[in-house]
């Protein structure tokens, strides 16, 4: 559902505010600083930025205006019109479209002066340009400054309009000036709408609330109209004919029997049959107000006529809505809104008849389905003969009988804590309502934890005899099941049924072999586990010793289990010390890695032997071996503690400074990088 | 007689208290206004015990009770079981129970004679659910919902559920329940009954955005006050009509 609330619109300035607001912009938020010696790419460049950023801001700034002011002829009928009342909708329009054509006049002016600027030759003749394209845009937002200072104006008038919304439900009340709609409108709402012993007190449209069968209503308050061709009547007057026109309610059509307003009761009517046509289809109720002053039944005869003529014509509309025609129930009613007599039988009934109208024509849409299931209340069938009454304690019968007659209040938690401090300061006892045999238990102390078992586990009195039954439950149950299985076994098996669990317990057993194999077999761990060997028996020399007792080369067996037993490290290319004996094309070597062995071997250079650290070296300054020694201990005893922790230290890398400014900042285009 | 209250700026007053008719567990908030609200109302009849469930405030959602017992997820601490325990008459069975749906609140919804529960309940915890709350267990869903706790709430004297649950399925449930069933919502629109809403037999809490069709529609289905169920579709049928469509 569309909302309508034109109080967000953004407030419009005026032409030289906008200029003011645009030219700051542009001097703020582009680049200020320009040589003559610059390229003159670069000189046109930097103009026609300031032109293009400049207009881009003008067109902003104007779209906002054009986007925010509702477009009379897409917002809901009752608003346009009442736009077009207050305001006059060829003035909005106008002002709108001016705005419209000086964004258009803008851009166009940007796109010459853009082009021009292409051809500028000098800073000087750059700059000429660019200074006449703004002032030009200036001019062109400056013409247009009493369409802008109308619209802040009507901005500002729209911003107070009552927020109406015009599909809910909605009462209406009209009739001529001073006939008691506003003192009537007071009654049943809580808005405070003047009232004054004057006519159109009530300028505008007022909207209050009101309920009715758990529903909101909104009251709507109109200005009196007067009896006059339509062409007269004025804007007040206006306002009351389209809220009439446009807006789907219950209209109520207050009549003055007494005259006190001024105007006769032949008057009224008249009025009421020259705008008759606005109450078309909508339920219509005559209210004889003021009757404190004239009652209905003491007024002249002719009168009585014109009033049972309006009556009649009221009833119209009722059977126009298909209504019964005997049913003139809540069309023609009095009342006073001084003593309140009758005010509530006005607004039950036509808040009745409106719900009833509404019911109806949302009767006939498809959306109806979607919600039958919440108007239906499912009443059980009974399924069985059990009883399932309520249960509500006798206190809570009592305490309802109790309160008709008087209402002793308790003294509750809040009251407490406000008396304690407030929230916050306040902090309740939580064992205050404990329910214990004995009332000095509540505030003791039960420990968590004690002797190191855990005291809630042993709450349980009964809890060992209780063990103990399920104990000997869980016996009885394991002797039946055994009793189970030797009947399993029995002879009440017939002998297809005895084949069968032979097979299947055959075939069970044979799984469980194969899962065994399986997984002793698995990936061939070592057979004798590291933590039965605790003397180190079963060792790889023990088992070539064995096998060579056998008659067995034991090597490749040997390598394997050692393989499998430790972890595997890094392999590390062809290792030079091994092939130290020339016979480095030898195939036959049994290596542990295929693709090593697969590769020619080339004989790397060797290398020298280093020096031990410990070693002097002329100019290091130590005076001997033992010395030095002792030097290495210290430093590697000062690293120790904040290499355990992984600290950093002198000897990390460090980059001081990841970005030094001097390397990142300043122009590039011209002069030297490299300099900088 | 239904009142409308917050906790805390919340108005999911169904997760921070469970109404039953033998008892009343409340969240421990910042302030005794929550509190005292279910004080002043109940406090002479039933206790109203301030407690936390696994150190959760989300208690309505947490725990399952009626009049003969309450049922607590694993997650209840020691402390808060002996709370309970000396909180609450000893006629309420307090029982802590293992569950992997330990949101018990959400998964089931009982009265004092029915439960509809979570179809993926263990079947051990349907068993002490019959035994300890002294009910009858159904598997059922709610318009599809399979979280039964969280779109219905019920009481021995009528119950209000899930606004999309199609007329068929409310006869159906309300002849399981026993109980005649309204669908409907609380919250203004909100489709979580049992979030919104706690009720026993003779009172009820809901959220202080529940409108006044809502309220009537609640205090009409479980019968607080004189009005029967029927009204809803006698005399408030308009007012339904106009404010739904």
């Amino acid at each position: 559902m569309v909302q309508y609330n034109f109080k967000k619109i953004t407030v419009v300035p005026n032409g030289k505010d906008i200029v003011d607001i645009i030219l700051s912009r542009t001097q703020r938020q582009t680049p200020t600083v320009v040589h003559k010696g610059y390229s003159i790419t670069r000189l046109r460049q930097f103009y026609m930025r300031k032109v293009k950023y400049t207009q881009q801001n003008f067109f902003e700034k104007l779209s906002t205006i054009i986007d925010e002011f509702p477009r009379l002829d897409d917002i809901h009928p009752f608003y346009g019109d009442l736009l077009h009342v207050l305001y006059n909708k060829d003035h909005y329009k106008l002002a709108l479209g001016q705005i419209n054509t000086a964004r258009n006049l803008i851009s166009k002016i940007a796109k010459d002066y853009v082009k021009l600027l292409k051809y500028g030759d000098s800073l000087y003749r750059c700059k000429s340009l660019k200074v006449a394209a703004l002032g030009r845009m200036c001019t062109v937002v400056k013409r247009i400054g009493p369409s802008l200072a109308y619209l802040e104006q009507i901005r500002q008038h729209m911003a107070r309009l009552p927020s109406i919304d015009p599909n809910t439900r909605t009462i209406l009340i009209c009739g001529y000036p001073n006939v008691g709609k506003s003192s009537f409108m007071n009654k049943i709402t809580r808005a405070d709408v003047d009232v004054q012993p004057y006519a159109f007190t009530t300028k505008s449209l007022f909207v209050g609330h009101t309920d009715y069968k758990y529903l909101r209503y909104q009251v709507i308050d109109t200005p009196g109209i007067l009896d006059r061709p339509f062409e007269d009547r004025n804007i007040i007057e206006m306002c009351s004919i389209t809220a009439l026109a446009h807006l789907r309610s219950a209209v109520l059509f207050f009549l003055d029997i007494s005259g006190s307003c001024g105007y006769s009761i032949a008057q009224q009517a008249a009025l009421f049959h020259s705008i008759k046509s606005l109450f078309m289809n909508k339920p219509l109720i005559i209210v004889c107000n003021k009757t404190d002053l004239q009652s209905l039944d003491g007024i002249s005869e002719e009168d009585k006529k014109l009033v049972m003529e309006m009556k009649a014509e009221a009833m119209k509309t009722v059977m126009g809505q298909g209504g019964e025609v005997g049913d003139d129930e809540g069309v023609l009613l009095t009342m006073s809104t001084l003593n309140e007599e009758g005010v509530a039988a006005v607004k039950n009934a036509a808040c009745e008849r409106l719900l009833n109208q509404r019911v109806e024509l949302k009767m006939k849409t498809k959306k109806i389905n979607d919600c039958l299931n919440r108007f239906h209340v499912a009443i059980p069938k009974p399924r069985d003969q059990k009883e399932r009454p309520p249960c509500i304690p006798q206190a809570v019968l009592e305490a309802k009988a109790k309160q008709a007659a008087e209402k002793e209040r308790r003294k509750t938690e809040k009251d407490l804590e406000d008396e304690n401090g407030g929230a916050g300061v306040y902090s309740a006892s939580l064992k205050k309502n404990y329910i214990l045999a004995n009332e000095e238990w509540k505030d003791d102390v039960m420990p968590e934890i004690l002797d190191g078992h855990n005291v809630y586990d042993f709450v349980d009195p009964d809890i060992l005899l209780r063990l103990e039954e399920l104990e000997r439950e869980e016996g009885l149950r394991e002797e039946e099941e055994e009793d189970d299985d030797f009947e399993m076994d029995g002879k009440e098996l017939t002998p297809e049924e005895k084949e069968a669990l032979a097979e299947i317990r055959k075939k069970k057993s044979l799984l469980i072999q194969q899962h065994r194999i399986k997984k002793s077999t698995a990936e061939s761990r070592p057979s004798v586990p590291r933590k039965f060997d605790k003397d180190k028996k079963f060792t790889t020399k023990r088992m070539g010793r064995q096998l060579s007792s056998l008659g067995l080369d034991p090597s490749m067996a040997i390598d394997r289990a050692r393989s499998k037993s430790r972890g595997r490290k890094r392999e590390r290319s062809v290792d030079r010390g091994d092939k130290d004996n020339g016979d480095a094309m030898d195939m036959d070597m049994d290596q542990p890695n295929k693709k090593l062995r697969l590769r020619s071997m080339s004989r790397p250079r060797s290398r020298s032997r280093s020096r031990p650290p410990s070693e002097v070296a002329p100019g290091e300054g130590f005076k001997d071996s033992a010395q030095k020694v002792k030097a290495i201990k210290l430093g590697k005893k000062s690293v120790k503690k904040r290499n355990k922790d992984a600290r950093r230290g002198e000897a990390d890398r460090v980059i001081p400074t990841l970005k030094p400014k001097h390397l990142f900042s300043g122009k590039r285009s011209i002069g030297k990088t490299d300099r900088r | 007689m239904a009142t409308r209250l917050m906790f805390e700026n919340s108005c999911e007053v169904g997760v921070f208290s469970k109404l039953t008719n033998a008892f009343c567990l409340v969240a421990i908030g910042g302030s005794e206004s929550f509190y005292s609200t279910f004080e002043a109302e109940l406090a002479d009849v039933i206790p109203v015990v301030k407690t936390s469930i696994g150190g959760n405030r989300i208690i309505g959602r947490l725990c399952v009770g009626n009049k003969n017992g309450l049922l607590l997820p694993h997650t209840t601490t020691d402390q808060e079981l002996q709370h309970l325990r000396n909180s609450l008459p000893d006629q309420v069975v307090v029982q802590r129970i293992e569950e992997r749906l330990s949101a018990l609140g959400n998964c089931i919804a009982c009265n004092d004679h029915v439960a509809l529960a979570h179809t993926d309940l263990d079947r051990e915890t349907e068993e002490i659910i019959a035994d300890v709350l002294g009910v009858e267990v159904f598997r059922q869903t709610i318009a599809g919902n399979i979280l039964v706790g969280s779109y219905c709430s019920f009481s021995n004297r009528g119950g209000l559920v899930h606004p999309h649950t199609s007329i068929e399925d409310l006869d159906e449930l309300s002849t399981l329940l026993q109980v005649p069933l309204v669908a409907g919502t609380v919250n203004r629109g909100s489709e979580v009954i049992g979030a919104g809403l706690t009720v026993n037999d003779w009172t009820a809490f809901c959220g202080s955005d529940t409108t006044a069709t809502e309220l009537s529609v609640i205090e009409s289905v479980f019968k607080l006050r004189e009005a029967q169920p029927n009204a809803i579709v006698d005399e408030m049928r308009k007012s339904l009509i106009d404010s739904y469509v």
